[in-house]
């Protein structure tokens, strides 16, 4: 089933750019938990084994026709959706840092299955897009795509994980946009979420007296969590609590400001060595980019997650078939979320969410199937060369 | 399949354009942090991570310029606690105990005992036996391992002793309970005194761990540099032993200063203030117990501002020594008229060296009238040229600049009033200042308050040294001024400052104090300024009473007996060997004996002027072999010791048989007839004993053959009383 001349049309740049991607991010992992357990070597060791299997799933998918995924769509679909469920009532080992229910424990091992929907979810909605052109211009298409992702949204944001949520969210607009749904549409659509998140943050900002204080009582009940709230309140103004909710933001800004233009030296950055920020090996590893490595630093990583994230767009504009182009995209469009948001969280310009920094952050589920989807990525770019007229 | 693909493709540039715009947001995000904000978030960084205990330095001592302590910094040591080692249950007895042996209030201690820090000061620099005291207590503490006093600490700080209290306390100011200068020279050299205070900085974790190989500094205290003031302590206390037995008087006047100078430097030697107060307690005194007079306070100086309008006037060539004046007893300026002080019996003619003796108003207005006539702006030119209206650039804070008219607003009234020291307000040391400019040759110098200053070990870090800021008068007018004032003293108005065995030259000041719409009534400031001696000037003096009390209140009534006690001790003790060896206590008397004043023999014969020197009881020594006297020096009428050689220049011929009427005050019947004789002028006495009028006036040209009237008599005091009331 695996012809080896289909090699030939392997995008060599695109997995260079990922191989200076995963050398930086060791390099950086290597220092960023370095201080957090007695072993600075365990978080790095644990990586390379997630690593190690990463490679293995992404060759292995990579070399696996995408176009036979779509007979398994609607099995793929509903198992994760029981797994979502499942989640939710995993039992937390007494250590667990946080109880909310997003992972499964296994060992010392964590398995986060929303990582695992967002691939899945990719291909399946892929895979509807695709078969539907016809329609596509129909209420029905819109309709029946927005209800395929609401089952999977709603339960990973009542874990709670608003982070992830959003990622989905994003992904689906994208991928919608791409199919052809008419303009309207969409933008219909964009212009209620903005609404919203509009609404939201006016609410907030009555119950707040203008973003003064913690939250209390809102004019508005919204179906968030409190802390979820807090968040917003301290994005807007990280001073008011500035040892408490505001704490992460602003060490995280002083880290990454502190650095400068030229960083203070790889290993040598006091804030986040000295673990003033917090979870700096896992969500803020930016952070430690940044105050290390400086502005210049940081702006090669950003610059290498831009040149990857445009070499994967022209991979999906040279697919083969609709089904490709919009796996491919799909997965443009989870990254580029989580590289924003993530990177933008560290910087002070969005609000704290649990996303990670895709590649860079320490974390065996994200790394696992962020690599899986590289794997996507290079089956729908070996295979451009088939031509269905 | 075709047209979704195309359709996609098209779609995909948004998708492209939205990354775009994600990742410049980001990027400017990111540099927003780094670059704009970097400085103050790296400095944040630091304070976050690192605590910084100060080591203070040592405050600089300050001494005179013998050496001798005036303030210095001792240790003491302060009592604080660090709540967070105190546990709740032992709350109350440590501030029971604190509070019984530090003498403070217990439920004060008590809320110290439990704010949420590390640290709170219980007591700053406490006694010596509550120190003592405690530290006994901990040890036993200690020894029988109780917690009665767990978390107390003891701290050692700083504190400025001032061991001569209030010997220059004006000046010195004091130092804070931080060490920071507060007033004088403790707050205007702070920067010099205080050092630089060391730290120990000790880097934390986020956990409160002190990281072992992170940073440890100790940066090392700098201490202050040590100041040696130009002040003698003994001239400072010959000054405050003075002021201090007239505020204890029964008439003390309000306030009083005395501020002395050395006018070769421009050194400060003495500079005290009363009131004044302990700048070890002084919290406990008004701030006006506290002012530094002699530069934040302006006043109208009086009649010692005429040694300024007769340097002027001199200097600018305007008038000659040998210009004759008229007081009629008053002068009229446009509709004003200005009296002279004693114009109920007008001084009338007199020479240039009479009207400063006289101190009489109209002829200086006169000498400004004629400066201006000469040139406009002249008298304005001196008194920008001695330092009025200018800060003197001590080193002092607040000092004032006095306050001069506006020279484009200036009224010819305005001008003639400020010839007699009114309408111009000066500050003490500027006074000091310009007159040491006269006393010292004619060079306006900086006055200077600091001497050296070293550092801890004594190495010197910077002298301070003569510092000439222009010439101001002629260095012959300089002179003939400082002879003149000793005319003042031995002749005049300042008689009370005379200093037996010492050559004093000075001017009196007597001015009325202004208050809302005009002067006020009864309220004087009356002062002297002194030059001595005056043939080598090393100390110029002023002595200011603030509205005297006392039924007497001119300058030369009630500060210049003041500055004769000073005086003479600081001319003893400055070495100045006594000039005068024949000293009486009855001070008149003598003087009429061991001074005189010198004739003008211009235009006599070589013989005649032989005569006339001689009786005069001086001696001569004759230059050329002319027929006449062209010239002599010193100049007629200034006043030298009986013996002085005058020189006299011959010429061979004059064209004038006018001779100068000489100064016969003083002089017994035998020798008058004797001088007048060798002039050729006729003698008419009346009375006996000896001169104390004559008619004409010394100065004025007669003919020879002219007849002068002398008028004589028994008493031992020439001067008439009237002579040593003045009430500018």
């Amino acid at each position: 089933m695996f012809d080896k001349k289909i090699l030939k049309n392997l995008d060599w740049v695109f997995l260079l750019l990922l191989a200076l991607l995963m050398t930086f991010s060791f390099v950086v992992l290597i220092s960023a938990s370095s201080n957090v357990v007695s072993n600075p070597f365990y978080y790095v060791q644990r990586q390379a084994i997630f690593f190690g299997i990463s490679l293995v799933s992404m060759t292995v998918v990579a070399l696996f026709n995408y176009r036979n995924l779509a007979s398994y769509s609607s099995l793929a679909y509903v198992v994760v959706l029981l797994l979502l469920l499942a989640v939710l009532f995993a039992p937390h080992p007494s250590n667990a840092s946080t109880d909310a229910n997003r992972w499964f424990y296994i060992g010392t091992y964590q398995l986060q299955p929303s990582e695992l929907a967002k691939l899945v979810f990719i291909v399946v909605l892929a895979n509807y897009l695709s078969r539907r052109q016809d329609t596509i211009h129909e209420w029905r298409t819109f309709w029946v795509s927005l209800g395929m992702a609401a089952p999977f949204m709603f339960l990973i944001l009542i874990e709670p994980d608003l982070g992830t949520t959003m990622v989905f969210g994003f992904m689906v607009v994208v991928m919608m946009w791409l199919s052809g749904i008419p303009r309207r549409r969409m933008l219909a659509m964009l212009a209620i979420i903005v609404l919203l998140v509009g609404f939201v943050f006016l609410d907030l900002w009555v119950a707040t007296d203008g973003f003064d204080h913690m939250i209390e009582e809102l004019p508005v009940p919204l179906p968030m969590h409190t802390y979820q709230l807090n968040r917003l309140i301290i994005f807007i103004n990280p001073d008011m609590d500035p040892l408490k909710e505001g704490y992460q933001i602003i060490q995280s800004k002083v880290a990454i400001g502190s650095g400068g233009m030229f960083g203070k030296g790889y290993g040598e950055g006091s804030q986040v060595q000295s673990n003033f920020v917090p979870y700096h090996h896992t969500d803020f590893i930016f952070a430690v980019v940044g105050e290390e490595l400086g502005f210049l630093g940081a702006l090669v990583v950003l610059l290498i997650y831009m040149l990857l994230l445009l070499r994967m767009m022209r991979i999906a504009n040279q697919s083969a078939d609709l089904f490709g182009s919009l796996i491919v995209s799909g997965i443009v469009a989870m990254l580029m979320f989580q590289i924003f948001v993530n990177i933008g969280m560290t910087v002070g310009i969005m609000p704290i969410t649990g996303i990670t920094m895709p590649f860079f952050s320490y974390g065996g589920s994200s790394l696992l199937f962020n690599m899986t989807a590289i794997g996507l990525i290079l089956s729908v770019n070996m295979r451009r060369e088939i031509k269905i007229f | 399949m075709q047209k979704s693909q195309f359709m996609l493709r098209k779609n995909l540039v948004g998708v492209f354009m939205l990354l775009t715009f994600c990742f410049v947001l980001v990027g400017v995000g990111l540099g927003y942090r780094t670059l704009v904000q970097g400085a103050e978030l790296q400095s944040k960084a630091e304070n976050t991570r690192t605590r910084s205990v100060t080591v203070p330095a040592n405050r600089g001592t300050i001494y005179d310029r013998t050496g001798s302590v005036l303030a210095v910094s001792v240790s003491t040591d302060s009592v604080a606690v660090n709540p967070s080692q105190i546990k709740d249950a032992d709350l109350p007895g440590v501030a029971e105990k604190l509070s019984a042996i530090l003498e403070l209030d217990y439920s004060a201690v008590y809320e110290r005992l439990t704010k949420n820090s590390y640290f709170e000061w219980i007591k700053r620099r406490a006694d010596f036996e509550m120190i003592d005291e405690l530290k006994a207590e901990m040890q036993s503490d200690k020894e029988s391992k109780t917690k009665t006093l767990s978390g107390v600490m003891l701290v050692e700080e700083t504190q400025r002793y001032y061991p001569k209290v209030t010997l220059a306390a004006n000046l010195l100011g004091f130092a804070g309970i931080d060490n920071q200068g507060l007033e004088g020279i403790e707050y205007s050299y702070d920067e010099i005194l205080k050092g630089v205070d060391g730290s120990i900085v000790t880097e934390f974790d986020s956990k409160n761990n002190i990281i072992q190989q992170a940073i440890q500094e100790y940066n090392q205290p700098q201490d202050g540099y040590n100041i040696y003031l130009t002040i003698d302590e003994n001239i400072q206390y010959f000054a405050e032993r003075e002021l201090d037995n007239l505020m204890n008087s029964e008439t003390p006047p309000k306030a009083a200063a005395v501020l002395a100078m050395d006018p070769k430097t421009g050194a400060i030697l003495a500079w005290a203030n009363r009131p004044t107060y302990d700048p070890n307690n002084y919290q406990q005194y008004d701030s006006s117990y506290r002012r530094n007079m002699l530069i934040t306070d302006v006043y109208e100086p009086g009649s010692t501002f005429k040694i300024i309008t007769a340097s002027a006037a001199l200097d600018s060539g305007a008038v000659t020594v040998n210009d004759r004046f008229y007081d009629p007893g008053y002068v009229q300026v446009g509709s004003a008229k200005i009296s002279c002080w004693r114009d109920y019996r007008p001084h009338g003619s007199q020479s240039f060296a009479e009207i400063i003796q006289n101190s009489c108003n109209p002829c200086f207005v006169n000498l400004v009238q004629r400066m201006e006539e000469k040139q406009k702006g002249t008298f304005y030119k001196y008194i920008d040229a001695f330092g009025f209206g200018q800060i003197t650039g001590l080193g002092l804070q607040g000092e004032s600049k006095g306050l001069v008219i506006n020279p484009d607003r200036v009224t010819t009234l305005d001008m003639s009033t400020m010839s007699i020291g009114q309408s111009i307000a000066v500050t003490p040391l500027q006074l000091v200042t310009a007159v040491s400019a006269v006393a010292n040759g004619g060079i306006l110098l900086q006055p200077q308050i600091i001497d050296h200053i070293t550092d801890k070990d004594g190495n010197m870090i910077q002298e301070f040294e003569k510092k000439e800021v222009r010439r101001v008068i002629s260095e012959d007018v300089a002179d003939t001024v400082c002879l003149m004032l000793e005319n003042v003293v031995t002749k005049g108005t300042g008689s009370r400052a005379y200093v037996p065995g010492y050559r004093v030259g000075g001017k009196s000041g007597t001015a009325q104090k202004p208050g809302e719409g005009g002067y006020v009534d009864g309220k004087y400031i009356a002062s002297f300024c002194a030059i001595a001696p005056v043939d080598d000037p090393r100390v110029v003096m002023l002595v200011i009473l603030d509205e005297p009390s006392s039924e007497l209140y001119q300058g030369g009534q009630v500060a210049a007996p003041v500055l004769q006690l000073i005086m003479a001790d600081t001319l003893r003790y400055l070495g100045v060997v006594s000039q005068l060896q024949d000293i009486k206590t009855e001070k008149i008397d003598f003087k009429a004996e061991q001074l005189t004043s010198v004739p003008d023999v211009r235009g006599l014969t070589v013989e005649e002027a032989q005569k006339v020197i001689s009786v005069a009881g001086l001696n001569y020594q004759i230059n050329g072999s002319g027929t006449y006297i062209g010239s002599q020096t010193p100049a007629s009428f200034s006043q030298v010791a009986v013996g002085t050689t005058i020189l006299l220049d011959t010429i061979g011929s004059t064209d004038t048989d006018m001779v100068t009427v000489p100064d016969l005050t003083g002089r017994y019947v035998r020798e008058v007839a004797e001088i007048l004789n060798a002039m050729g002028l006729k003698v008419k006495t009346e009375g006996s004993g000896q001169a104390y009028e004559q008619s004409p006036v010394p100065g004025v040209r007669v003919n020879r053959g002219d007849v002068i009237t002398v008028y004589f008599h028994n008493n031992n005091s020439v001067l008439p009383e009237d002579n040593l009331e003045e009430p500018y």
